[in-house]
């Protein structure tokens, strides 16, 4: 490598280290810029595929795309539409809730001082009840900051999306006319797979979501179960983390199942729900859509899930998996790299 | 008298000519022409004069130079090292490149000269059609050379967009594998011969 070429390579590197520290400096540009990215390689399949072939192709590609969207989008304006009365109701019964919770709690500890002759001083339940209202009033007084940064998104999403659908071309040339000739190759190739796999494992999860979400809505409306529309969406919702998400989802129709006095509220019949809901998950939906794409140990998937949600909460979470693959096929190649060459 | 007829009596006397032709001026002035393009020469007609390539219409290869990247390399500047992961296959639109095959990998020389390759010409197309390919030689550029390259990810998003372009694409390179391939065996059916005449006369 001359010196010019030297040179070259290192402004590169310079410039996308800067570029890197920006988006880390400003999250609030950062984020709605990722989130239309993501939207962008979500849609870019489809948007190929409108563009592409004979008018009969893409007219049979829109219907199947329309009847796949009424299909996902069902079970979020369901939710949407029944949340008023669904919060309604389970906001009505936190006392009731409150009060079965004090009551058995009040059980065990009069229980384990007749055992064991131990009091127990702690009062949980009001604690947790406590930390939940100050939440609440937390959450109520930092409304206007969430309302304006939910105005800044509405604004400043669907601008980058116009520009990843008009400019996205034209970019990502110039940026990789840029890149220094010794690296070209491998950094296209690479770019290219994570784009690729970002994309893909987005849809995937999206899908997964709404499988599970739409299997545990249906089952629980079945059984006569209460909330169902809230308690599908948000299993399908926490079902987008590996391993851990369906164990959270099913933590509140758990509570509701425990703490109803209903004899028609059957626990049974919930637990089977949710079994068979992630028992064709497991087999069916994750190894047709998602374990192709994300080939990782689960232990690194677990540990990567609560890294990504220290570094950026639940939007960490989710897109933290995909990044940890592109890392695993980026250290693969530095390594049969370097393999070679020694 | 026009310039040209002063020239040419001053020629025909034997005087000597004392105005010299700005040589260096008429080309900027030609080159800073409106009509100057004319005279590069396009992607399109590049293509249409590559052998490989010369069954595309010309629809077919508009199509094909959207997948293409440009690369431009100085003299000397390595294109891809012998043993580097290859994705590429590229095609000289200007300039040429020298190959230099390493006999001992262990050796941090570039090895031995094989073969330049000239405008028109491509190389790498292994790299192209193999899964984990690794190239067998080093590539560098002979002179200031321009390159028109396709990737492996071009080649996935050709054959998912302009599937017909894609498949006659990898057919054409396929025919280039199986020439090679060919060439290789005549070679190695010759090499054959001369080790058993070898051995025959130990």
């Amino acid at each position: 490598m001359n010196r010019n070429q030297k040179i070259k390579l290192y402004l590169f590197l310079f410039l996308l280290a800067a570029t890197i520290i920006f988006a880390i400096m400003f999250p609030r540009l950062t984020l709605p810029f990722g989130f239309a990215y993501i939207i962008y390689l979500m849609s870019r399949p489809f948007t190929l595929r409108l563009t592409t072939g004979s008018r009969k192709q893409r007219l049979s590609y829109f219907v199947l795309i329309m009847i796949s969207l009424t299909f996902l989008c069902f079970p979020l304006i369901a939710t949407i539409y029944n949340s008023d009365t669904d919060f309604g109701s389970l906001s009505n019964q936190l006392p009731e809730i409150q009060r079965v919770l004090q009551d058995k709690f009040f059980a065990i500890k009069v229980k384990v001082f007749e055992k064991y002759g131990i009091r127990i001083n702690l009062d949980p339940v009001s604690y947790i009840m406590a930390k939940l209202e100050s939440q609440g009033t937390v959450l109520i007084s930092q409304f206007p900051n969430y309302l304006s940064s939910l105005f800044e998104w509405l604004l400043l999403v669907p601008l980058f999306l116009y520009f990843f659908f008009m400019e996205s071309r034209r970019f990502s040339r110039n940026f990789l006319e840029a890149i220094p000739n010794p690296i070209f190759e491998k950094s296209y190739v690479l770019f290219s797979q994570f784009n690729a796999k970002f994309g893909e494992y987005i849809i995937a999860k999206f899908i997964e979501a709404t499988i599970v979400g739409t299997l545990v809505t249906v089952g629980l409306l079945l059984i006569g179960f209460p909330y169902p529309f809230i308690l599908g969406f948000v299993a399908g919702i926490t079902n987008i983390l590996p391993y851990i998400g369906p164990v959270i989802g099913f933590v509140p129709a758990f509570f509701i199942a425990l703490l109803s006095k209903d004899p028609s509220v059957s626990m049974l019949g919930m637990v089977i729900i949710y079994g068979l809901a992630n028992l064709i998950d497991m087999i069916l939906v994750f190894p047709l859509l998602v374990s192709k794409i994300v080939n990782l140990h689960p232990i690194v998937v677990v540990v990567s899930i609560v890294i990504g949600s220290q570094l950026a909460g639940i939007v960490g979470m989710i897109v933290i998996i995909p990044f940890i693959a592109f890392f695993k096929l980026l250290f693969k190649e530095i390594y049969k790299d370097l393999s070679v060459h020694l | 008298m026009s310039y040209e007829k002063k020239l040419m009596e001053k020629n025909s006397k034997g005087e000597p000519s004392t105005d010299r032709l700005d040589i260096p001026l008429l080309k900027y002035l030609w080159d800073a022409s409106p009509l100057s393009f004319l005279t590069k020469e396009s992607y399109h007609d590049f293509f249409k004069k590559v052998s490989v390539l010369s069954s595309f219409s010309d629809n077919e290869i508009r199509l094909f130079t959207k997948f293409l990247h440009r690369r431009e390399f100085m003299t000397n500047e390595v294109i891809f090292k012998q043993g580097d992961s290859g994705y590429g296959f590229y095609f000289i639109f200007s300039g040429s490149v020298n190959i230099f095959a390493n006999h001992y990998p262990q050796n941090e020389d570039q090895g031995e000269f094989i073969i330049r390759l000239d405008k028109r010409q491509y190389f790498g197309e292994m790299g192209l059609l193999e899964e984990f390919n690794r190239r067998s030689a080093t590539v560098t550029a002979a002179e200031n050379t321009v390159l028109l390259g396709i990737f492996k990810p071009d080649l996935e998003r050709m054959l998912e967009q302009y599937p017909v372009l894609g498949a006659k694409f990898l057919g054409e390179t396929s025919l280039i594998m199986a020439n090679r391939m060919g060439q290789l065996t005549r070679e190695i059916i010759v090499l054959k011969k001369k080790v058993k005449e070898l051995e025959q006369r130990i």
